[in-house]
Protein backbone atom coordinates (compact mmCIF):
# COMPACT_ATOMS: atom_id res chain seq x y z
CA UNK A 1 0.00 0.00 0.00
CA UNK A 2 1.56 3.62 -1.19
CA UNK A 3 2.06 6.44 1.44
CA UNK A 4 -0.46 8.57 0.04
CA UNK A 5 -3.21 5.98 0.50
CA UNK A 6 -2.52 4.90 4.11
CA UNK A 7 -2.31 8.99 4.71
CA UNK A 8 -5.60 9.45 2.89
CA UNK A 9 -7.11 6.27 4.99
CA UNK A 10 -6.87 8.48 8.14
CA UNK A 11 -9.48 10.63 6.72
CA UNK A 12 -12.30 8.10 7.62
CA UNK A 13 -10.49 7.88 11.14
CA UNK A 14 -12.18 9.83 13.98
CA UNK A 15 -11.27 11.44 17.28
CA UNK A 16 -14.45 11.34 20.04
CA UNK A 17 -12.70 14.04 21.86
CA UNK A 18 -12.27 16.58 18.72
CA UNK A 19 -15.90 15.64 18.16
CA UNK A 20 -17.23 16.50 21.11
CA UNK A 21 -15.85 20.14 20.68
CA UNK A 22 -17.55 20.73 17.42
CA UNK A 23 -20.51 21.21 19.09
CA UNK A 24 -22.35 25.09 19.46
CA UNK A 25 -21.71 26.86 22.37
CA UNK A 26 -18.59 24.87 22.98
CA UNK A 27 -16.06 27.10 21.73
CA UNK A 28 -17.23 30.36 23.91
CA UNK A 29 -15.96 28.08 27.30
CA UNK A 30 -12.68 26.78 25.35
CA UNK A 31 -9.46 28.63 27.56
CA UNK A 32 -6.20 28.99 25.97
CA UNK A 33 -3.02 27.53 27.40
CA UNK A 34 -1.16 29.45 24.99
CA UNK A 35 2.00 30.05 26.21
CA UNK A 36 2.40 34.32 25.09
CA UNK A 37 -1.33 34.16 26.49
CA UNK A 38 -0.21 32.90 30.06
CA UNK A 39 2.97 35.82 30.41
CA UNK A 40 0.11 38.32 29.40
CA UNK A 41 -2.17 37.17 31.73
CA UNK A 42 0.99 36.78 34.24
CA UNK A 43 1.79 40.32 33.27
CA UNK A 44 -1.57 42.03 34.63
CA UNK A 45 -1.51 40.16 37.63
CA UNK A 46 2.23 41.13 38.67
CA UNK A 47 1.49 44.60 37.69
CA UNK A 48 -1.94 44.21 40.27
CA UNK A 49 0.64 43.19 42.88
CA UNK A 50 3.35 45.38 42.21
CA UNK A 51 0.85 48.76 42.67
CA UNK A 52 -0.28 47.16 45.83
CA UNK A 53 3.62 46.46 47.20
CA UNK A 54 4.27 49.98 45.78
CA UNK A 55 1.40 51.63 48.10
CA UNK A 56 2.95 49.62 50.93
CA UNK A 57 5.84 50.78 49.90
CA UNK A 58 5.02 54.07 50.72
CA UNK A 59 3.20 53.39 54.40
CA UNK A 60 6.67 51.89 54.75
CA UNK A 61 8.46 55.38 54.16
CA UNK A 62 5.83 57.46 56.02
CA UNK A 63 5.85 55.78 59.42
CA UNK A 64 9.22 54.99 59.65
CA UNK A 65 11.58 57.64 60.01
CA UNK A 66 15.08 56.23 59.24
CA UNK A 67 17.36 57.50 56.49
CA UNK A 68 18.58 54.35 55.69
CA UNK A 69 15.05 51.85 55.60
CA UNK A 70 13.81 55.41 53.45
CA UNK A 71 16.74 55.09 51.08
CA UNK A 72 16.09 51.95 50.38
CA UNK A 73 12.27 51.10 50.23
CA UNK A 74 12.32 54.25 48.21
CA UNK A 75 14.45 53.33 45.74
CA UNK A 76 12.91 49.56 45.84
CA UNK A 77 9.20 52.16 45.42
CA UNK A 78 10.93 53.73 42.12
CA UNK A 79 12.02 50.43 40.76
CA UNK A 80 8.72 49.37 41.11
CA UNK A 81 6.97 52.22 39.28
CA UNK A 82 9.43 52.20 36.65
CA UNK A 83 8.81 48.11 36.56
CA UNK A 84 5.24 48.78 36.54
CA UNK A 85 5.35 51.17 33.38
CA UNK A 86 7.93 48.62 31.56
CA UNK A 87 5.70 45.68 32.21
CA UNK A 88 3.09 47.47 30.44
CA UNK A 89 5.33 48.20 27.53
CA UNK A 90 6.26 44.77 26.71
CA UNK A 91 2.30 43.59 27.30
CA UNK A 92 1.52 46.14 24.64
CA UNK A 93 4.22 45.03 22.43
CA UNK A 94 3.02 41.20 22.31
CA UNK A 95 1.51 41.62 19.40
CA UNK A 96 -1.98 39.38 18.96
CA UNK A 97 -1.60 36.66 16.75
CA UNK A 98 -1.55 37.33 12.68
CA UNK A 99 -3.51 34.18 11.29
CA UNK A 100 -1.17 35.47 8.19
CA UNK A 101 2.02 34.75 9.96
CA UNK A 102 3.92 31.80 9.02
CA UNK A 103 4.87 28.88 11.05
CA UNK A 104 8.63 30.12 11.01
CA UNK A 105 7.64 34.09 12.21
CA UNK A 106 4.98 32.68 15.12
CA UNK A 107 7.90 30.46 16.40
CA UNK A 108 10.27 33.27 16.56
CA UNK A 109 7.43 35.73 17.95
CA UNK A 110 7.44 33.21 20.66
CA UNK A 111 10.70 32.43 21.21
CA UNK A 112 11.54 36.41 21.40
CA UNK A 113 8.47 37.33 23.88
CA UNK A 114 9.35 35.17 26.35
CA UNK A 115 13.21 34.74 26.34
CA UNK A 116 12.19 38.30 27.05
CA UNK A 117 9.54 38.15 29.56
CA UNK A 118 12.55 35.70 31.24
CA UNK A 119 15.08 38.37 31.15
CA UNK A 120 12.89 41.29 32.85
CA UNK A 121 11.92 38.67 35.62
CA UNK A 122 16.05 38.02 36.55
CA UNK A 123 16.87 41.57 35.76
CA UNK A 124 14.24 42.79 38.41
CA UNK A 125 15.71 39.99 40.21
CA UNK A 126 18.86 41.68 40.38
CA UNK A 127 18.25 44.90 41.20
CA UNK A 128 15.16 43.56 43.91
CA UNK A 129 16.65 41.08 45.80
CA UNK A 130 19.92 43.03 47.38
CA UNK A 131 17.77 46.11 48.16
CA UNK A 132 14.76 44.48 49.49
CA UNK A 133 17.04 41.94 51.98
CA UNK A 134 19.38 45.14 53.21
CA UNK A 135 16.12 46.58 53.74
CA UNK A 136 14.11 43.94 55.02
CA UNK A 137 17.15 43.31 57.65
CA UNK A 138 16.94 47.00 58.81
CA UNK A 139 13.09 47.34 59.01
CA UNK A 140 13.05 43.78 60.88
CA UNK A 141 16.05 45.21 63.20
CA UNK A 142 14.01 48.12 64.38
CA UNK A 143 10.50 46.98 64.66
CA UNK A 144 12.06 43.44 66.68
CA UNK A 145 14.09 45.67 69.23
CA UNK A 146 12.38 48.92 69.17
CA UNK A 147 15.48 50.57 68.29
CA UNK A 148 16.37 53.22 65.38
CA UNK A 149 18.59 51.80 62.72
CA UNK A 150 21.68 53.92 63.90
CA UNK A 151 21.68 51.98 67.24
CA UNK A 152 21.04 48.84 65.43
CA UNK A 153 23.81 49.13 62.93
CA UNK A 154 26.76 50.65 65.63
CA UNK A 155 27.22 47.22 66.20
CA UNK A 156 30.21 45.67 63.66
CA UNK A 157 28.31 42.66 64.20
CA UNK A 158 25.20 43.65 62.56
CA UNK A 159 27.24 44.80 59.62
CA UNK A 160 28.75 41.52 58.99
CA UNK A 161 24.85 39.69 59.64
CA UNK A 162 23.98 42.24 56.90
CA UNK A 163 26.64 41.20 54.70
CA UNK A 164 25.89 37.18 55.24
CA UNK A 165 21.86 37.52 55.26
CA UNK A 166 22.04 39.42 51.69
CA UNK A 167 25.33 36.94 50.54
CA UNK A 168 23.28 34.02 51.25
CA UNK A 169 19.41 35.57 50.21
CA UNK A 170 20.28 37.49 46.64
CA UNK A 171 21.78 34.39 44.92
CA UNK A 172 19.69 31.87 46.57
CA UNK A 173 16.56 34.14 45.45
CA UNK A 174 18.20 34.41 42.06
CA UNK A 175 19.19 30.84 41.22
CA UNK A 176 16.00 30.50 42.78
CA UNK A 177 13.83 32.76 39.75
CA UNK A 178 16.11 31.05 37.14
CA UNK A 179 15.41 28.16 37.91
CA UNK A 180 11.79 28.19 38.04
CA UNK A 181 11.78 30.22 34.77
CA UNK A 182 13.61 27.45 33.15
CA UNK A 183 11.28 25.11 34.40
CA UNK A 184 8.18 26.88 33.16
CA UNK A 185 9.89 27.64 29.62
CA UNK A 186 13.31 26.12 29.32
CA UNK A 187 11.91 23.00 27.31
CA UNK A 188 9.43 24.84 25.16
CA UNK A 189 12.23 27.62 24.53
CA UNK A 190 14.91 24.61 23.84
CA UNK A 191 11.98 23.07 21.29
CA UNK A 192 11.14 26.62 19.64
CA UNK A 193 15.00 27.05 19.12
CA UNK A 194 15.58 23.70 17.41
CA UNK A 195 12.58 23.79 15.12
CA UNK A 196 13.53 28.03 13.73
CA UNK A 197 17.13 26.72 13.26
CA UNK A 198 15.73 23.34 11.46
CA UNK A 199 13.82 25.74 9.42
CA UNK A 200 16.60 28.74 8.93
CA UNK A 201 18.99 25.86 8.12
CA UNK A 202 21.69 26.55 5.24
CA UNK A 203 20.69 24.03 2.32
CA UNK B 1 -20.07 35.11 10.36
CA UNK B 2 -21.75 32.97 12.61
CA UNK B 3 -20.85 29.76 15.09
CA UNK B 4 -22.55 27.77 12.90
CA UNK B 5 -20.97 28.09 9.55
CA UNK B 6 -17.65 27.58 11.23
CA UNK B 7 -17.93 24.60 13.26
CA UNK B 8 -19.69 23.59 9.79
CA UNK B 9 -16.30 24.52 8.17
CA UNK B 10 -14.77 22.59 10.50
CA UNK B 11 -16.32 19.49 10.10
CA UNK B 12 -15.69 19.48 6.76
CA UNK B 13 -11.83 19.59 7.35
CA UNK B 14 -11.28 18.12 10.62
CA UNK B 15 -9.00 15.20 9.22
CA UNK B 16 -6.53 18.12 8.91
CA UNK B 17 -6.67 18.70 12.85
CA UNK B 18 -6.92 14.94 13.61
CA UNK B 19 -3.67 14.34 11.54
CA UNK B 20 -1.60 16.91 12.78
CA UNK B 21 -2.39 16.85 16.00
CA UNK B 22 -1.59 13.41 15.90
CA UNK B 23 1.63 13.34 14.86
CA UNK B 24 2.60 16.11 17.92
CA UNK B 25 0.98 14.99 20.91
CA UNK B 26 2.20 12.82 23.02
CA UNK B 27 -0.41 11.38 25.00
CA UNK B 28 -4.21 11.46 25.22
CA UNK B 29 -4.45 14.41 27.74
CA UNK B 30 -1.99 16.74 25.31
CA UNK B 31 -4.26 15.57 21.95
CA UNK B 32 -7.45 16.91 23.94
CA UNK B 33 -5.49 20.14 25.00
CA UNK B 34 -4.09 20.74 21.02
CA UNK B 35 -7.64 20.08 19.92
CA UNK B 36 -8.93 22.88 21.88
CA UNK B 37 -6.44 25.33 21.80
CA UNK B 38 -6.40 24.67 17.78
CA UNK B 39 -10.23 25.52 17.28
CA UNK B 40 -9.89 28.29 19.79
CA UNK B 41 -7.43 30.15 17.73
CA UNK B 42 -9.42 28.94 14.83
CA UNK B 43 -12.13 30.32 16.10
CA UNK B 44 -10.30 33.99 16.95
CA UNK B 45 -9.09 34.02 13.69
CA UNK B 46 -12.50 32.85 11.58
CA UNK B 47 -13.67 36.45 10.80
CA UNK B 48 -10.02 37.05 9.29
CA UNK B 49 -11.39 34.40 6.53
CA UNK B 50 -11.88 35.91 3.43
CA UNK B 51 -11.96 33.06 0.91
CA UNK B 52 -8.97 34.47 -0.79
CA UNK B 53 -7.11 31.11 -0.15
CA UNK B 54 -9.07 27.14 0.74
CA UNK B 55 -10.22 27.08 3.51
CA UNK B 56 -8.15 23.82 4.00
CA UNK B 57 -4.61 25.74 3.46
CA UNK B 58 -6.28 28.33 6.29
CA UNK B 59 -6.92 26.04 8.60
CA UNK B 60 -3.44 24.14 7.92
CA UNK B 61 -1.60 27.06 8.69
CA UNK B 62 -3.23 28.30 11.77
CA UNK B 63 -2.86 24.19 13.13
CA UNK B 64 0.95 24.19 12.50
CA UNK B 65 1.01 27.69 14.52
CA UNK B 66 -0.63 26.65 17.14
CA UNK B 67 0.93 23.03 17.56
CA UNK B 68 4.42 24.51 17.15
CA UNK B 69 4.20 26.87 19.36
CA UNK B 70 1.92 25.48 22.44
CA UNK B 71 4.48 23.95 25.67
CA UNK B 72 4.45 20.45 24.82
CA UNK B 73 5.10 17.09 26.53
CA UNK B 74 8.72 15.28 25.62
CA UNK B 75 8.14 12.58 23.24
CA UNK B 76 9.63 9.70 23.98
CA UNK B 77 8.50 6.80 21.50
CA UNK B 78 10.88 3.59 21.08
CA UNK B 79 10.31 4.09 16.72
CA UNK B 80 12.71 0.90 15.67
CA UNK B 81 10.81 -1.36 17.51
CA UNK B 82 7.07 0.21 16.45
CA UNK B 83 7.93 0.03 13.24
CA UNK B 84 8.05 -3.59 12.59
CA UNK B 85 5.60 -4.84 10.47
CA UNK B 86 2.70 -6.77 12.77
CA UNK B 87 1.37 -8.68 9.86
CA UNK B 88 0.10 -11.65 12.20
CA UNK B 89 -2.29 -9.67 13.56
CA UNK B 90 -3.64 -8.09 10.53
CA UNK B 91 -6.80 -10.68 10.58
CA UNK B 92 -8.73 -8.64 8.09
CA UNK B 93 -8.55 -5.83 5.60
CA UNK B 94 -9.54 -3.48 8.27
CA UNK B 95 -7.58 -4.27 11.20
CA UNK B 96 -4.42 -4.66 8.30
CA UNK B 97 -5.49 -0.23 7.46
CA UNK B 98 -5.39 0.28 11.03
CA UNK B 99 -1.96 -1.37 11.11
CA UNK B 100 -0.21 0.69 8.13
CA UNK B 101 -2.10 3.57 9.54
CA UNK B 102 -0.59 3.28 13.34
CA UNK B 103 3.30 2.33 11.35
CA UNK B 104 3.01 5.66 8.81
CA UNK B 105 2.63 7.67 11.86
CA UNK B 106 4.83 6.37 13.87
CA UNK B 107 7.69 6.78 10.77
CA UNK B 108 6.06 10.45 10.65
CA UNK B 109 5.90 10.94 14.19
CA UNK B 110 10.40 9.96 14.42
CA UNK B 111 11.42 12.69 11.57
CA UNK B 112 11.92 16.14 13.31
CA UNK B 113 9.24 18.27 14.17
CA UNK B 114 9.44 20.81 11.16
CA UNK B 115 9.65 17.69 8.72
CA UNK B 116 6.43 16.52 10.04
CA UNK B 117 4.83 19.38 8.90
CA UNK B 118 6.30 19.42 5.31
CA UNK B 119 5.51 15.90 4.73
CA UNK B 120 2.09 15.98 5.64
CA UNK B 121 1.17 18.99 3.37
CA UNK B 122 3.19 16.86 0.77
CA UNK B 123 0.90 13.81 1.25
CA UNK B 124 -2.40 16.26 1.57
CA UNK B 125 -1.53 17.54 -2.16
CA UNK B 126 0.00 21.15 -1.49
CA UNK B 127 2.98 21.92 -3.76
CA UNK B 128 6.18 22.85 -2.68
CA UNK B 129 5.12 26.43 -2.94
CA UNK B 130 2.41 26.21 -0.99
CA UNK B 131 4.41 24.22 1.60
CA UNK B 132 7.24 27.01 1.28
CA UNK B 133 4.50 30.15 2.04
CA UNK B 134 2.81 28.41 4.96
CA UNK B 135 6.10 28.01 6.53
CA UNK B 136 8.07 30.90 5.71
CA UNK B 137 10.95 29.70 3.72
CA UNK B 138 11.97 29.10 0.47
CA UNK B 139 10.77 26.96 -2.31
CA UNK B 140 14.32 25.29 -2.81
CA UNK B 141 14.61 24.56 1.12
CA UNK B 142 11.06 22.83 0.82
CA UNK B 143 11.97 20.53 -2.07
CA UNK B 144 15.82 19.87 -0.38
CA UNK B 145 13.91 18.51 2.62
CA UNK B 146 11.04 16.70 1.30
CA UNK B 147 13.50 14.65 -1.26
CA UNK B 148 15.85 13.51 2.71
CA UNK B 149 11.70 13.51 4.07
CA UNK B 150 10.96 10.77 1.68
CA UNK B 151 14.05 8.90 1.70
CA UNK B 152 13.75 8.76 5.96
CA UNK B 153 10.62 7.49 5.37
CA UNK B 154 11.37 4.92 2.86
CA UNK B 155 13.80 3.82 4.71
CA UNK B 156 11.95 3.68 8.40
CA UNK B 157 8.60 1.71 6.32
CA UNK B 158 11.88 -0.09 4.19
CA UNK B 159 9.44 0.36 1.00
Amino acid sequence: MSIEKTWKDIDEQSDEALAALLKPRVLERLQSKNPLATIKKNMLINNIWAILIAAGYLLVIIYFPFWQTRLCIGFLFLYTCWAIYSTLQEYNNIKKSSPGNSVLEEMERHYVNISKWIKMQLRMGIIIYPISAAGGFMLGGTVGSGKSVDQIMAKPVMWLALFIVTAILVPCAFYLAKYLSHRAFGRHLELLKRNIDDLKEKI
Amino acid sequence: MSETAFLEAIKNSQGIIYKLVGLYASDAEERKDLYQEVLLQSWKAWPTFRGESKFSTWLYRICLNTILTQKRKVNRIDYLESLEPVEHLATDAANHKKEEIERLRRAIRSLPETDRAIISMHLDGYDNGEIADVLGISTNHVAVKLHRCKQQLANLLKL
